[in-house]
């Protein structure tokens, strides 16, 4: 992350909001974290953002993959949100802070991280609304829906992209379902199992690069994994699916809002799935809100 | 009626020191005083001095601060009773010659019983009963909410019962809001019954809940020997005035333990008990825990969260949750947005707190 040369011409809300740093071409703004566990971010913001920024549309919150490539999820869908006045806030969990970002309750508790983000933002008018449109890439999907499992209320649209693996809508222990881990995780997984109901009735599409069906030294594997879910990115995003139509039908839903979506021509890689998978509309629908 | 007027300098009620109970009535309604008669009301709002000074040093104002107590100070309280088994007991009457200060939150009237610990009350002289510009003695009923119901769907109603006293159930309310406001939910923190003071109201508001209120908003001192339908009208009144601020959650305290006999009451009578979604019981310790969950079932509730002093201790969670029926539930996970949302779910998602059996 580079600062800008020349100097940017601040907006007068980025001062109020905390930036240090902006882009002058791409309206990307650097955030960073205040306080001892602050999440820093950056923000994408439509053109002239004090004056058309659409204050009933959802923001959208977009989170990296392992490699937390943040920059890149708030440029990715910037030029789409601005057409739709909506911001785009990319989180940053470092890893010295949040090794295990992705299963959401681990080591600095990025659920509570990305809460408290987005009350500062809402202090600034830039989280106008209760609920937010929450999209992960890879490592980011893996916390995007846990989070939305975990947090339902404050979840609009819920997009992911290529997650490794799932926490599944069924007895299995945490991490890999909603029962009872052991130890310190006995409480999380029936603490998302109270919320399924509400998560089910979420707009969600699970999507995934159509040759991204490779098992790299990134794809988590073991037995049960392997057997529930699949071995690759492909079968686990279409058993999930599957799995959440069931639980959703048992549950008398009968037509849940689910989709999914294999992206042509795309392997794992989130540039990829973004221009050639048409990935920005599966997360910025015309009809968001 | 003859009202003695005021003298403008100094003006004693002007000037005094107003207690917390007394914080809805406007300073500029005062045009005079009347006498103490034996018709006073519990609400009667009373200009009295300190006299002497006794258990109570400190007062609590109505604007949210404690202050110290001299001998000698004008005070202006409200007439009403108490009952708190760790302090007094006492009735909503005065005697023109010396009364008793029952609560530093303001609460004047005559004390028939205390705790052992307790030193005797601090007594006040009262110099009057204010009254208005027309002679109407003012009374706190009078600055109350208006009456209006609870919302007809879109609120979600948790009841916060205890074992006793000081069995947490202040904090179990105020973590538990924090933990749904910090996950995003409007929520109203609330108190049903008691006396009035600020400790509970200002641990509320500290929680963040958006709408904090309490009986003396719906005109009351102390609920204390006040008729059920009359605070079952004011929980009601606290929980429509919730529904009309935009709240989601509403979570109401009921003071003192099950055997208190307003809160036993109110627990008792149907349109009370199961017009809550949920019940949180506090208890102190883990035979508290175990005995209070099994006074609520007899009552036909069956609490959704047992929290309270017995958190706090591993070995009492033990020995609670060994003796069968019974989840301890920390005021951590209380105060902890994904803890918070994950009861506030279960309790939606259960339709209410009446026992399986007693439903069926």
């Amino acid at each position: 992350m580079l600062m800008p040369s020349p100097p940017t011409p601040f907006d007068p809300r980025h001062a109020c909001i905390g930036v240090t740093r902006a882009d002058t071409d791409t309206h990307l703004v650097w955030r960073p974290g205040r306080g001892a566990r602050g999440l820093s971010c950056w923000i994408a913001l439509p053109p002239n953002v004090a004056s058309s920024l659409d204050t009933e549309a959802r923001p959208l919150v977009a989170v990296h993959g392992i490699h937390r490539g943040a920059r890149a999820q708030a440029k990715g869908f910037a030029a789409r949100a601005g057409i739709q006045q909506r911001i785009v806030i990319a989180p940053l969990f470092d890893a010295e802070a949040w090794p295990r970002y992705q299963q959401v309750v681990r080591k600095g508790r990025a659920d509570i991280a990305l809460l408290e983000l987005l009350r500062d933002l809402h202090v600034y008018g830039l989280v106008p609304t209760e609920r937010v449109d929450l999209f992960g890439y890879s490592g980011g999907a893996q916390f995007a829906h846990r989070f939305a499992m975990l947090h339902p209320q404050r979840v609009g649209r819920l997009t992911l992209s290529s997650a490794g693996w799932y926490t599944a809508p069924d007895d299995g222990a945490f991490p890999y379902g909603l029962g009872p881990g052991t130890g310190g995780d006995s409480a999380w997984g029936p603490r998302l199992a109270a919320r399924l109901d509400e998560f089910l009735r979420l707009p969600i599409t699970v999507a995934v690069g159509a040759r991204d069906d490779v098992v790299d030294q990134n794809t988590r594997s073991n037995k049960v994994l392997d057997q529930t879910q699949g071995r690759t990115r492909v079968e686990r995003a279409a058993r999930w699916v599957a799995a959440l139509d069931r639980a959703a039908r048992a549950r008398g839903l009968s037509d849940p809002d689910l989709r999914h979506e294999l992206l042509p021509g795309c392997g794992h890689d989130f540039n990829d799935c973004l221009t050639r998978g048409g990935l920005a509309a599966l997360v910025l629908p015309d009809s968001a809100n | 009626m003859h009202v003695i007027p005021l003298v403008s300098t100094p003006d004693p009620a002007r000037n005094a020191k107003w207690a917390f109970s007394t914080r809805r009535v406007p300073r500029d309604r005062v045009a005079g005083l009347g006498p103490v008669t034996s018709a006073i009301r519990s609400g009667d709002v009373i200009l009295g001095r300190v006299d002497r000074i006794g258990s109570h040093r400190r007062i609590q104002l109505a604007s949210g601060r404690p202050a110290e107590l001299y001998e000698g100070d004008f005070v202006v309280l409200a007439c009403g009773a108490r009952y708190a088994p760790d302090q007094f007991e006492g009735v909503a009457e005065i005697d023109p010659d010396g009364t008793d200060m029952l609560a530093g939150g303001g609460v004047l009237g005559r004390m028939r019983a205390r705790h052992a610990r307790m030193a005797t009350p601090t007594r006040v002289v009262p110099l009057g009963l204010l009254r208005d510009d027309a002679g109407a003695a003012i009374n706190l009923a009078d600055h109350a909410l208006a009456e209006r119901p609870r919302p007809s769907s879109g609120l979600t109603v948790i009841g916060a019962v205890g074992a006793s006293m000081n069995a947490g159930k202040t904090t179990a309310v105020a973590s538990l809001a924090h933990g749904l406001v910090r996950a995003g939910y409007r929520v109203a923190a609330l108190k049903a019954t008691g006396t009035g003071a600020f400790g509970d109201f200002n641990a509320y508001v500290d929680s963040g809940a958006q709408v904090v209120a309490d009986f003396v908003d719906t005109g009351m001192v102390s609920t204390y020997g006040e008729p059920l339908e009359r605070i079952e009208t004011g929980l009601e009144t606290l929980l429509g005035y919730a529904g009309a601020q935009g709240c989601e959650v509403a979570l109401i305290e009921l003071a003192d333990g099950v055997f208190q006999a307003e809160t036993a009451g109110l627990l008792r009578t149907s349109g009370v008990r199961d017009g809550f979604d949920g019940i949180l019981f506090a208890a102190p310790d883990a035979a508290s825990a175990v005995g209070g969950c099994a006074v609520l079932r007899d009552m036909g509730i069956e609490p959704d969260v047992v929290t309270g002093m017995v958190g706090c201790s591993p070995l009492a969670t033990l020995e609670a949750e060994s003796a069968g029926g019974v989840r301890i539930v920390t005021k951590d996970t209380l105060a902890d947005p994904a803890g918070a949302g994950a009861i506030l779910a279960e309790i939606r998602g259960k339709g209410g707190v009446a026992r399986k059996d007693r439903a069926a």
